[in-house]
C-alpha cells in the first residue's frame, strides 16, 4: 500500500502551519526552522503558494503526520494513494 | 473413455505387480478390483488393445504429467498414488537445501505423501517420490532438488 | 445516536493441507516497528509508514500481508516482540513448540515480595498491569475507648465536623415544643474511629471521654497479622511490552523483566527537529520532551531513557529525518534449529 500526502486546497486557510511544522522542511531550510516561509521550494515538501497549500517535493516526505496534526482545518491528510 | 484408460492403467499395474510376484488376490486388493477381472486382464481378456496403448503413452509422459493425468482420470488421490508408484520404475534422490524455511507448502502439494517436516526442515522420503517435481516448483525458497537415480 | 464504525484491521492468512496453518495479525498490539518485514523470507509483509499509522487516522492496517506470497512459515510471529502476530499449526500456537525459536522475554511480579503499592500499574506504558488490593481493616489497627455523655452534649456538631475519620454522626431534626432539641442522638462508629482524640479536645462542653490505648500501651493488644495489605497482581502477557518500567519503578524489587533484544539507541540532536513522531511511536515510553528548569532554558531536543528500550526500531522507522539509529546486537531467543531461520533472524541484527 502507498500512503502519502493529499491536500484539500478548498479547506486551506493558507496559515502555513504545515510548512513550518514539517521536520523535513525545517531541517532543509534555516528560514523554515526559524518559523518563516522558505525562500526556495526545491527541497520543501509543501509551501503556501497564492495563499493555498501546494505540494512540492513529496518524495522527501517521511510520512510522520506532523503537518496533518498541525493543520487547523484538515486541509492535509495522509491517505492511501491507491484509493484515489 | 476415461474408464477405458483407467482399465488400461490398471492392466499395466497388474502386469507390473504380477512380475514382482504378487498373486491375483493381492493384486485385486492393491488395485481395488475384483479378482476375476484381474485374472481376465492377466490373461489378456476383456481389455482392449487400444486402452492399453493409450495407457502406455500416458505412462511414458513426463512424471508430472503422468501423475496429474492419472489423478484427473481417477479423481482419487489414494488410488492415484498406488498406480503411479507401481508404474514408475525410476528412483529419485532428493536434496533439501539449507534455505528451507519449513513452510510446509511442499508437503501440502505432494500427492505421493512423500514430504514431511522434520526439525524445521522438509524431508522427502525417496521411496515414495514419483519425480513429479511439483514440490520444487511450489517451494518459495527454491530449496528442493530432485535427481533421477540412474 | 451517532455510531462510529469500528474497522477490523486484523488480518488472517491460512492454508489447509497436511496441517492447518494459520497466521493471525492483531492490529491493536502492533507498533509498526517493521521487524516482521525484515524477517519475512518471501517479502510478503509490507509495514506501512509508522508515523502515519500512529499519528493520523488510517483505515488500513499497520501492515499488509500478501496472502499469495505468504508461505505460512511462522517467522514473523516468532520475531514480533509485541505479540501482534500469532501462528498456529492445527490450532496450537508455535510459541508452545520447542521446534520453533521463541523470544526470551518476560515480566513477572513476585507476589511474596510485592507490597501492592501500584507504582507499576500506573507506570506501565500499555497499562498491562492490574493490582487488586485489599486494605487492612482500620478498626483492627487501633484500639481505644470513646464515650459521649448525652446529658452534657449540646448537639453543637463540632466533633462531627472535625472528626477526620467521619466516625461521628448527629441525628439532626427540627426542634418542636414537645422536644426542643435539634438532634435526637449522637453516634460514634467504632469501626471508623481511630481514637485520635480531636473530638475530645474540640468539644466545648467536655462531653466526650476518649482514650487511645495504642498511644498509652503500644500495640500489645493488636494482632500484627491484621496490619498487612493483601492483594493479587496480574500482568496481561499479551499487551505487556517487557519494557522494564515496572521493574525499575518497583520500590521493593519484586519485578523481574527479561528483554527480547539487546542493542543501542542513538538520537542525533542536530538532525532532530522535535516533531514528536518517535515519542508517539514508542510503545515503551522511552522518549520524551524534556522540560527546561526555567522558561526559555535550553534543554536537549529529545530525552531518551534507554533502560526502557527493547530496540524494536519503531522510533527509527517513524523518524522523518533519519535522526534515530537503533542497532540490535543480540536476539534473546531459544535455540534456532534451522539455518534458514537463523539467517532470517540475523536480518534484524546490524
Amino acid at each position: 500500500m502507498s500512503i502519502g500526502l493529499v491536500t484539500y486546497p478548498e479547506l486551506c486557510h493558507g496559515c502555513g502551519n504545515c510548512v513550518v511544522s514539517c521536520p523535513v522542511n525545517s531541517l532543509n531550510s534555516p528560514e523554515v526552522a526559524g518559523g518563516k516561509g522558505p525562500r526556495y521550494d526545491d527541497d520543501m515538501i509543501m509551501v503556501v503558494e497564492d495563499g493555498v497549500v501546494t505540494l512540492k517535493q513529496t518524495d522527501l516526505c517521511g510520512k510522520c503526520g506532523t503537518c496533518v496534526d498541525a493543520c487547523p482545518v484538515f486541509a492535509l491528510k495522509l491517505e492511501n494513494l491507491e484509493d484515489s | 473413455m476415461p474408464k477405458h484408460i483407467i482399465s488400461g492403467l490398471k492392466y499395466l499395474a497388474a502386469v507390473e505387480l504380477r512380475k514382482n510376484g504378487y498373486n491375483q488376490n493381492q493384486i485385486a486388493e492393491i488395485l481395488d478390483m475384483n479378482r476375476s477381472t484381474v485374472s481376465h486382464y492377466l490373461n489378456g481378456r476383456n481389455i482392449s488393445v487400444n486402452s492399453v496403448e493409450v495407457a502406455e503413452v500416458i505412462r511414458d509422459f513426463c512424471r508430472k504429467d503422468f501423475l496429474t493425468m492419472v489423478y484427473t482420470l481417477l479423481k482419487d488421490v489414494n488410488q492415484t498414488r498406488t498406480i503411479v508408484k507401481i508404474c514408475s520404475n525410476t528412483s529419485y534422490k532428493s536434496n533439501i537445501g539449507n534455505s528451507c524455511i519449513a513452510c510446509g507448502i511442499c508437503s501440502d502439494a505432494c500427492m505421493m505423501n512423500a514430504v514431511v517436516l522434520d526439525d524445521l526442515k522438509a524431508k522427502i522420503n525417496d521411496e515414495f517420490c514419483c519425480g513429479c517435481l511439483i514440490c520444487g516448483e511450489m517451494c518459495p525458497t527454491n530449496s528442493i532438488t530432485i535427481t533421477e537415480v540412474k | 445516536m451517532e455510531m462510529t464504525d469500528v474497522i477490523n484491521k486484523d488480518i488472517s492468512v491460512e492454508r489447509t493441507g497436511v496441517e492447518l496453518r494459520k497466521l493471525h495479525f492483531n492490529n491493536d498490539l502492533c507498533a509498526a516497528c517493521g521487524l516482521c518485514e525484515k524477517v519475512c523470507p518471501v517479502t510478503a509483509i509490507e509495514v506501512n509508514p509508522t508515523g502515519a499509522m500512529v499519528r493520523t487516522e488510517q483505515e488500513s492496517s499497520n501492515i499488509d500481508i500478501d496472502s499469495s506470497e505468504c508461505a505460512l512459515c511462522g517467522m514473523c510471529s516468532c520475531i514480533c516482540p509485541y505479540n501482534a502476530l500469532n501462528f498456529d499449526i492445527d490450532g496450537e500456537s508455535i510459541k508452545e513448540s520447542d521446534l520453533y525459536p521463541r523470544l526470551i522475554k518476560s515480566s513477572e511480579i513476585d507476589e511474596e515480595t510485592c507490597i501492592y503499592c501500584k507504582n507499576c500499574e500506573l507506570a506501565c506504558p500499555p497499562k498491562a498491569i492490574t493490582i487488586a488490593r485489599e486494605l487492612p481493616v482500620r478498626s483492627k489497627l487501633v484500639t481505644g475507648e470513646i464515650e459521649i455523655d448525652k446529658d452534657t452534649c449540646v448537639n453543637c456538631g463540632i466533633c462531627e465536623e472535625m472528626c477526620p475519620a467521619d466516625a461521628i454522626t448527629l441525628a439532626y431534626k427540627n426542634p418542636t415544643s414537645i422536644d426542643p432539641t435539634i438532634s435526637s442522638g449522637i453516634d460514634v462508629n467504632k469501626d471508623s474511629c481511630v481514637y485520635c482524640l480531636v473530638c475530645k479536645k474540640a468539644c466545648p462542653v467536655d462531653a466526650i471521654k476518649a482514650v487511645c490505648r495504642t498511644c498509652s500501651y503500644g500495640d500489645y493488644d493488636l494482632n500484627s497479622e491484621d496490619f498487612g495489605t493483601k492483594g493479587k497482581t496480574f500482568i496481561n502477557q499479551e499487551t505487556c511490552v517487557d519494557c522494564g518500567w515496572c521493574e525499575d519503578i518497583c520500590p521493593v524489587d519484586a519485578i523481574k523483566v527479561e528483554k527480547p533484544f539487546e542493542g543501542t539507541l542513538e538520537i542525533s540532536g542536530e538532525t532532530c527537529q522535535g516533531c514528536e513522531t518517535c515519542i508517539m511511536a514508542c510503545p515503551c515510553n522511552v522518549l520524551s520532551f524534556p522540560q527546561p528548569e526555567k522558561s526559555g532554558g535550553k534543554v536537549e531536543k529529545i530525552h531518551k531513557d534507554e533502560k526502557y528500550c527493547i530496540y524494536c526500531g519503531a522510533c527509527e522507522k517513524a523518524c522523518p529525518v533519519n535522526a534515530i539509529d537503533v542497532v540490535r546486537t543480540k536476539i534473546n531467543c531459544t535455540p534456532i534449529k534451522s539455518k534458514a531461520w537463523q539467517k532470517a533472524f540475523d536480518n534484524v541484527l546490524n
